[in-house]
């Protein structure tokens, strides 16, 4: 038997990088709030500059939980889907903002109407073949005040290139319209990032740096970033990565009107006959607890969204909760998915000195990403930004590649690496990416978790658009590096093919039409009224950069949507 | 993942029952004497094998002075213990490879037949030695993992895997001028959790 709790206003599944935004606005406007989270506080003194276990042993990335969830992956639904890599997602207060790049972008106006925008400039044999593209239901500019309020309650630091049209070279003139500036300059400029800005200035690009979610200086208390190295995959041991954890969850607490449920399994988010939610069940000690509530935000990893979606059955929920259309796992599509090692890397004849940084402290150049260039006659829409950046971990760069000057071991490689492993520098290419139909999440039929649920399994068959931006970008990246000075270049035009995803989108997609998507432009089910999604499962296509910022900006924006129609909706 | 297999026999109750979440912090409490995996025998074996890999020269220490099967070792104690099994059938098959190809240790060959021998594993062309290609290129991997990671794991002894590449070691803080191209931050030889590598049982 369950024990029964005592019903609040709102629970939020997930405290990661959406869920432990969305509580902030909610415990501010006076909503009880229990947020339920598989894992508990870090603590920051544990976060160390140590490659090994960091990012060799995943000892902060893959928590127990989280291991024992992996997706099962396929490339056709005529294979055995296989179990396998690192976990994406992460059971923590803060979740995967805890360890990410921290790179906080706004997408561009294009992303919002890639069909339409598409079709008007090209025709509609532009479209590629097997999408289920469709415009998002609401624009850049409906979004931009939830933007700006992102950037500077959790604090992005970066030099703003279009202040209400008014251009800066400086920043990215590409970037979509804002109302003002970051609350922080950008991350400290060094001799490589002048060098790399310089080089593509040579060529007449447009690069700057980029954005993060990184104090540059003192910004509410927490002192700036002190450049270590040991970001990506690791917490910030001074707090100056701007994770939920240290921002708006502590925030929302010091309200009293958030309660912490720590290392508490969701296993059902349960419904009426009606098809109002009720609650959800969770585990936590070995104890299940029903907690009720007026209302319920699903704010898990996209794997885990479509999941427990689908595992929520009950009589007005056959085929899973918000699922009587059959939408549910549809539309989803990894950042990777089709162009996984798409990359190019560089060897210089001087050392780079890029050991310390953080892999926000980038330079990006824009031109070849979104809609920014004319795309006739090239057999692809989007593109794909690219970009270098700092930090390299000693055990990652002696696994350098020798570019065919030395074998992969003995005495020749010890020189070769004692040479080299300082002068040669990876880039980072990232392509707008659409939903597929051949391309979607359900449950794994064999495979199960410690409780014997399923797992979520991916299915992502081959894609038309994806790796032909990825290989145009793939050439300018090139291009970039050689008017650097490079001496030799590597690029990886045999892409890996797809996998899991650190930036997977979909499976719960957001949308005006019912027959196609799950949740509505404010992030509530088209079928169950009192029930969100938060989180990258709402995005219906992704933009040629890191998601975060704009999931956070969709979760305060479904938030707030909750407070002003708290009647209507509980 | 052979836990997880076992569960799945197990009833949904049983298992509400049980289901525990380990702390991260008892995961990262490593031992404060390092336990480890292999017979003097084995360790032998891997010496010689790491020895080829990065060699004592002119540069400076190689892996066996690193200490990097001293690293792969503990590993094997500990983080790695899952692959424990097949590591060691792996060493077997080395010295059988040895012994059927040049009748003797393949500690006690020359460094040129062990290269050799190597280069075969390599190229997974080495008779009766199936996954040698892929052995090859875990002990590589876990090599350069004992050279140039943290010395608090057993390997990179007096940092000498970090001078030789100049990396210039783990700083909390790091200032502009550490991020220079033109002269480059001095050498900090300090581990991250300390003075430097937590000694052995051994």
């Amino acid at each position: 038997m369950s024990v029964n709790l005592k019903a609040v206003d709102v629970v939020v599944i997930g405290l990661g990088a959406a869920g432990g935004v969305a509580v902030l606005p909610l415990a501010r406007a006076g909503l009880k709030v229990v947020g339920i989270e598989a894992g508990t506080w870090m603590d920051p003194h544990k976060f160390k500059p140590d490659e090994i276990y960091n990012n060799v042993r995943g000892l902060v990335t893959s928590v127990p939980k989280a291991k024992h969830e992996i997706p099962t992956f396929r490339t056709s639904v005529d294979q055995p889907a296989r179990q396998g890599g690192n976990a994406p997602m992460m059971n923590a207060i803060g979740g995967t903002s805890i360890h990410y790049h921290a790179q906080s972008w706004r997408y561009s106006e294009w992303d919002f109407k890639v069909r339409s925008e598409s079709i008007r400039r090209y025709g509609p044999n532009s479209i590629p073949k097997g999408t289920s593209i469709e415009d998002w239901p609401l624009t850049y500019h409906d979004l931009e005040p939830y933007y700006d309020l992102i950037e500077y309650e959790v604090g992005v630091s970066g030099r703003a290139g279009n202040i209400m049209g008014k251009l800066d070279p400086r920043g990215n003139v590409y970037e979509a319209p804002r109302r003002r500036g970051f609350p922080m300059p950008p991350l400290r400029d060094t001799d490589f990032t002048d060098m790399m800005m310089a080089s593509a200035k040579k060529i007449g690009w447009k690069p700057f740096r980029g954005p993060a979610a990184i104090n540059s200086e003192t910004y509410h208390n927490r002192p700036g970033c002190v450049f270590h190295g040991y970001c990506d995959r690791g917490g910030c041991h001074i707090s100056a990565k701007n994770s939920t954890m240290v921002t708006t969850i502590p925030e929302a607490v010091k309200t009293k009107n958030l309660t912490i449920a720590d290392l508490a399994q969701v296993t059902r988010i349960v419904s009426d006959s009606k098809g109002k939610v009720t609650g959800v069940t969770y585990i936590k000690g070995g104890t299940e607890y029903f907690q009720p509530a007026k209302v319920v935000l699903l704010a898990s990893y996209t794997y885990e969204n479509s999941r427990l979606l689908l595992l929520s059955k009950s009589k007005a929920y056959p085929n899973g909760l918000s699922n009587n259309h059959g939408q549910v796992g549809k539309h989803y599509f990894g950042h990777w998915d089709s162009q996984a090692g798409a990359g190019v890397s560089a060897l210089f004849p001087f050392d780079l000195n890029i050991w310390y940084g953080a892999i926000a402290q980038n330079v990006t150049v824009d031109e070849w990403a979104d809609d920014n260039f004319d795309h006739s006659g090239l057999g692809f829409i989007g593109g794909a930004s690219i970009q270098v950046n700092t930090e390299k971990h000693p055990i990652g760069a002696a696994s350098m590649n020798t570019y065919g000057h030395a074998p992969q071991w003995g005495s020749k490689w010890k020189s070769f690496v004692r040479e080299n492993a300082g002068r040669w520098v990876s880039s980072y290419v990232q392509s707008n990416t659409f939903p597929y139909e051949n391309t979607f999440l359900d449950l794994d039929p064999e495979v199960k978790d410690p409780l014997g649920d399923p797992v979520c399994r991916v299915t992502s068959g081959p894609k038309e658009s994806e790796p032909r931006q990825a290989l145009y970008a793939v050439n300018k990246m090139e291009e970039w590096f050689k008017a650097t000075g490079a001496v030799d270049v590597v690029a990886s035009r045999n892409f890996r093919g797809p996998g899991l995803s650190t930036h997977a989108f979909g499976g719960t997609r957001m949308g005006n039409n019912p027959d196609t998507n799950v949740v509505d432009q404010w992030g509530f089910s088209h079928e169950a009224p009192n029930f969100g999604v938060l989180g990258a499962s709402i995005i219906g296509t992704a933009g040629a950069r890191n998601p975060t910022l704009t999931v956070q900006a969709l979760a305060w924006r479904t938030a707030e949507h909750l407070i002003k129609n708290w009647k209507s909706i509980a | 993942m052979a836990e997880e297999n076992d569960s799945f026999q197990m009833t949904r109750r049983a298992v509400i029952a049980t289901a525990t979440f380990v702390p991260l912090a008892a995961l990262t409490a490593a031992a404060q004497t390092p336990a480890t995996a292999l017979s003097p025998a084995e360790i032998r074996t891997l010496e010689a094998f790491v020895d080829r890999l990065v060699p004592q020269d002119e540069l400076g220490p190689g892996a066996v002075e690193c200490g990097a099967a001293n690293y792969i070792d503990r590993a094997l104690a500990d983080a790695l213990s899952a692959e424990k099994g097949g590591f060691v059938q792996n060493l077997a098959n080395v010295e059988t490879l040895a012994r059927s190809t040049h009748g003797s240790a393949f500690a006690d060959l020359s460094p040129e037949v062990r290269d050799e021998l190597l280069t075969s594993m390599e190229k997974g062309s080495a008779a009766g030695f199936p996954g040698a290609r892929q052995f090859f290129g875990r002990v590589r991997r876990l090599t350069l993992e004992g050279m140039f990671g943290d010395p608090y794991y057993g390997g990179n002894r007096n940092f000498a895997g970090w001078d030789l590449i100049k990396y210039p070691g783990p700083r909390l803080a790091t200032t502009l001028a550490d991020q220079s191209m033109k002269t480059p931050a001095k050498p900090y030889r300090k581990s991250a959790y300390g003075p430097g590598e937590i000694p052995n049982v051994r």
